[in-house]
């Protein structure tokens, strides 16, 4: 089946700079997928080259089938909602997203209408006479929103639209944009470094760096069965274990300071003596007195303990290999800072990554 | 230390503001040559300036040339602006110290110039000529202005305008244009102001037919220090005061208006 | 035609060129040539010589004059930055509302015409004049000549640039973080030493600025000195005018005009590669 967006080795280079590096994706209609990377990474620029305003080195960006790559930006019939919101300052927030309208045609009395509407839609019923500066940053946020949906585009582009606010209003604008998402089924792209954001909005998840997809999943999948290393250590925290494969039939590893370690299966087919890298997840260690029955065990040196309230983080040594240990707070008074403990984990949730 | 710098800076004041101040008194005196304190007040001056055609033309030369001149300048700097500020090609750093020249060269060095230049092409004592002239010294100043305007644009408007289907003329139209209408028009203040005041190769060019007012000015100064200059001098002096303290004066205004509660939400278009 | 230039224009690198050449055009002939023609007018009016040059820089009159000239710009200066310097550190230390009012007495001043402040100190200085006026009053019987004096000139070029310097010298004062100086007192400086040491290099740039503009605009300055100058004391400026309108030696002005020239263009080139000439006016 043909996918709704379709990105075909999509390149980018600035004379000896490599930004994109043959970028394949495909996006299906109404889904909400997000581009997490580090700055630099080259998500924004693969928004742009979406959007138009940078033409790829080589590949094709196609829509429904057909090819964008002859079309100026203003013909692509794409909503953009930018960083600093990009609202027109000279305008009122209803005459923002009558704009749109406005380049199409749409005669006054409909197109406004249309516009309130939009504005309705995101919660800003009766600010329509407001100038952007007149409206806080979250304001501002849903009117360039109302003005990137009020076309019906057929792809919606947020380039961190929500970095510029603080935290509180950052969880319900997620919330916000989710629903209107929802509500009009289109297309979304959301770019974030912030991987938060992505785990909790999206559909899949596309993560970049250094100019290539590292991996395209759901945000369970990246969360649990990372493909690389730097995936690993992008998204959540991971203690990340150098090992080398000892016994490829029963999933077995060595690593220098805790041994031998079972891994849970895995996509990966590799012979003894592979390095290999093993990511245990913090929240999925156990932190006891005396070793746990049936568990892979350890002795941990406690170096410090991080008090959150409802959990604490417990950061000690096994060996020289640093470890770090989510639990719950209840469960941090068994142990102080110095002392030595157990931790434990099994099989399953020893994910393995091949190099 | 710092108690003698205060003390200074107070005299610094009533040096900058005596001349500025005594101007004005000395354009209602009713004595026949320059006098301070006048002996008496009247309008007797104001009145000789707004019927003698040997000011009055002067006046409407010098604003008929500003008016040429920032046109003639804007023409030419809007888009050389948007060519150094928007883009970067071979040659540019050279193009931006050229567009600055003519602020680096003296006055009367140009003037010497535009007497013979525009004297071989038939210009000098022209309206035309004075024109041709002031622009050249009005495109550095209207030039400063404006690109520090552009500079600071944020061209992700531009961008949204585009995505949201506006052409690149749309785009122009109805976004950068009315954005930057505050530069562009302070630029071309400047540019008037600039061949308004201008004297030096004024002086020099502009001849009996084209006279303009600083010209005429600097001659009746030179020769007699007709009282009538007071009154000049009080005009501009007023234009300037209007000029400067308009903008604040439209700024709380228009906070004001703004302060009232919403009246309806159904008022844009 | 049309249909030309758009291809042309898609080419991305070209818009610049497109956009440039009217303007890069007209200042090419009516900035350019008729600079050109001035330094063509030295050598050749009345003949083709260099004696224009030799007379300019050798003889007597005219050293007199370019010495009096940089005499003049210098005192102009240094008067302009002892004027600047207290006003500023005056406004930076005044609640806003007060450095809104210098300011804005400042800005007023700036944009009143030259003529009509050389005016104003015609009428302050004249024998009809205030201070005059007051000389006469605390018991002066004969009260020297104040007008058409250096002193009238140089006076009114100090407060006509002025300005330059205060608004130069004020934009960078006024960026000084507060914190520094009440940490640089809690250092145990104060007085001279705080001046000195933090007042001093912190405002450098903008003296720097305020110096080279106004020592440039004072050399080739020509209203004021003319009017308010002492006939036998000319300044460049005034010489060249003189030359140009009273003997019609077009020859000599333009020799004159090129040295001025050379001169200012070679101050601004120094500032230039220090600083970056689009400082200067910014």
């Amino acid at each position: 089946m043909q996918s709704y967006l379709q990105l075909n080795g999509v390149t980018k280079t600035f004379g000896d700079f490599t930004a994109l590096q043959k970028v394949d994706l495909a996006i299906d209609k109404g889904e909400f997928v997000t581009f997490l990377g580090p700055s630099g990474s080259g998500k924004t620029t693969t928004l742009m080259i979406i959007a138009g305003f940078e033409k790829a080195t080589c590949g094709d960006v196609l829509v429904e089938g057909r090819s964008l790559s002859g079309l100026a930006p203003h013909e692509r019939n794409i909503g953009i909602v930018f960083q600093n919101y990009a609202l027109f300052p000279h305008k009122t927030a209803l005459e923002n997203v009558y704009f749109p309208l406005q380049m199409r045609g749409v005669k006054h009395p409909v197109g406004l209408k249309n516009a309130a509407d939009m504005l309705e839609l995101v919660g800003l019923k009766g600010f329509g006479h407001r100038y952007p500066k007149e409206l806080s940053g979250g304001q501002q946020q849903r009117v360039a929103l109302a003005r990137a949906l009020v076309f019906e585009p057929s792809l919606l582009l947020l380039d961190e639209p929500l970095g510029a606010l603080d935290k509180n209003l950052r969880e319900q604008m997620q919330i916000e944009i989710k629903r209107i998402q929802r509500a009009l089924g289109v297309t979304t792209i959301f770019v974030t470094h912030d991987q938060t954001e992505a785990m909790s909005m999206s559909d899949r998840i596309v993560v970049f760096e250094k100019g290539s997809i590292q991996q395209v999943a759901t945000p369970l999948e990246v969360y649990h069965k990372p493909r690389t290393r730097f995936v690993a250590g992008f998204i959540g925290e991971s203690n990340i274990i150098e090992a080398t494969v000892v016994d490829p039939a029963a999933r077995k590893a060595t690593a220098e300071h805790i041994g031998e370690i079972e891994y849970a299966p895995s996509e990966f087919s590799l012979h003894k003596g592979t390095p290999v890298t093993l990511i245990i997840r913090p929240e999925h260690i156990r932190l006891s007195r005396d070793p746990k029955k049936g568990r892979h065990n350890a002795r941990m040196k406690v170096e410090t303990i991080v008090n959150y309230g409802d959990n604490a983080l417990v950061i000690g040594r096994v060996g020289e290999q640093s470890m770090r240990v989510r639990v719950l707070g209840a469960d941090v008074v068994i142990i102080k800072e110095g002392e030595d403990c157990h931790v434990s984990w099994t099989p399953d949730s020893v994910y393995m990554i091949a190099k | 230390m710092d108690r003698f710098l205060r003390l200074i800076g107070f005299l610094v004041i009533i040096f900058i503001a005596a001349p500025l101040v005594i101007v004005v008194p000395i354009s209602f005196s009713n004595a026949r040559s320059l006098q301070f304190p006048p002996p008496g007040y009247w309008l007797g001056y104001y009145q000789a300036y707004f019927s003698d055609t040997d000011w009055l033309r002067p006046t409407f030369n010098s604003i008929l040339i500003a008016t040429a001149t920032t046109v003639l300048t804007m023409v030419l700097v809007v888009p050389a602006t948007f060519a150094l500020v928007r883009h970067r090609f071979y040659g540019k750093s050279v193009a931006d110290l050229m567009m600055l020249m003519p602020l680096a060269v003296p006055h009367i060095v140009m003037a010497v110039g535009y007497y013979s230049f525009l004297g071989n092409l038939r210009l000098v004592h022209t309206h035309m000529g004075v024109v041709l002239a002031h622009a050249c010294l009005s495109v550095p100043i209207a030039f400063l202005v404006l690109s520090a305007n552009l500079k600071g644009f944020d061209r992700n408007l531009e961008r949204a305008a585009q995505s949201l289907g506006a052409s690149p003329v749309q785009t122009f139209i109805h976004v950068t244009l009315p954005i930057l209408r505050p530069g562009l028009f302070i630029s071309a203040l400047f540019a008037f102001i600039q061949s308004f005041d201008e004297t030096v190769v004024a002086i020099f060019i502009s001849g009996r037919d084209a006279e303009t007012l600083p010209r005429k000015m600097f001659d009746s100064i030179r020769q007699e220090a007709d009282p009538v200059i007071a009154v000049i001098s009080t005009l501009l002096f007023a234009a300037v005061l209007l000029a400067l303290l308009t903008p604040l004066a439209w700024s709380s205004i228009r906070k004001r208006l703004r302060k009232r509660p919403p009246a309806a939400a159904f008022s844009g278009g | 035609m049309g249909a030309t230039i758009a291809k042309l224009a898609e080419r991305p690198n070209l818009w610049p060129w497109l956009l440039l050449t009217p303007l890069a055009i007209y200042l090419a002939i009516f900035f350019l040539v008729p600079l050109v023609n001035v330094a063509i007018m030295s050598v050749t009016e009345p003949r083709l010589t260099l004696a224009n040059y030799e007379r300019v820089l050798v003889g007597a009159l005219y050293q007199r004059v370019f010495l009096n000239t940089f005499l003049t710009a210098g005192l102009v200066t240094l008067a302009c930055l002892l004027v600047a310097y207290p006003l500023a550190y005056l406004m930076n230390h005044s609640s806003q509302r007060t450095a809104m009012m210098i300011l804005l007495l400042v800005t007023m001043s700036f944009w009143t015409s030259f003529l009509v402040r050389t005016y104003a100190w015609m009428v302050l200085l004249g024998n009809n004049g205030p201070i005059i006026a007051f000389i006469k009053a605390i018991g002066i019987e004969i009260p020297p000549q104040l007008l058409f004096t250096r002193f009238s000139s140089t006076l009114a070029m100090v407060h006509i640039l002025a300005p330059y310097m205060i608004m130069n010298i004020y934009s960078v004062m006024r960026k000084i973080d507060p914190v520094l100086i009440r940490s640089a007192e809690s250092l145990g400086a104060r007085g001279f030493a705080l001046f000195r040491h933090v007042y001093l290099p912190l405002t450098a740039p903008g003296i720097a600025n305020g110096c080279v503009l106004v020592f440039v605009i004072c050399l080739g300055f020509y209203v004021t000195p003319v009017l308010l100058g002492s006939p036998r004391e000319q300044m460049i400026a005034g010489l060249i005018g003189t030359q140009i309108e009273e003997f019609l030696a077009f020859g000599m002005g333009s020799a004159m005009a090129m040295v001025l020239l050379a001169v200012t263009l070679a101050i601004l080139a120094i500032y230039h590669r220090r600083f970056g000439l689009d400082k200067l006016w910014g």
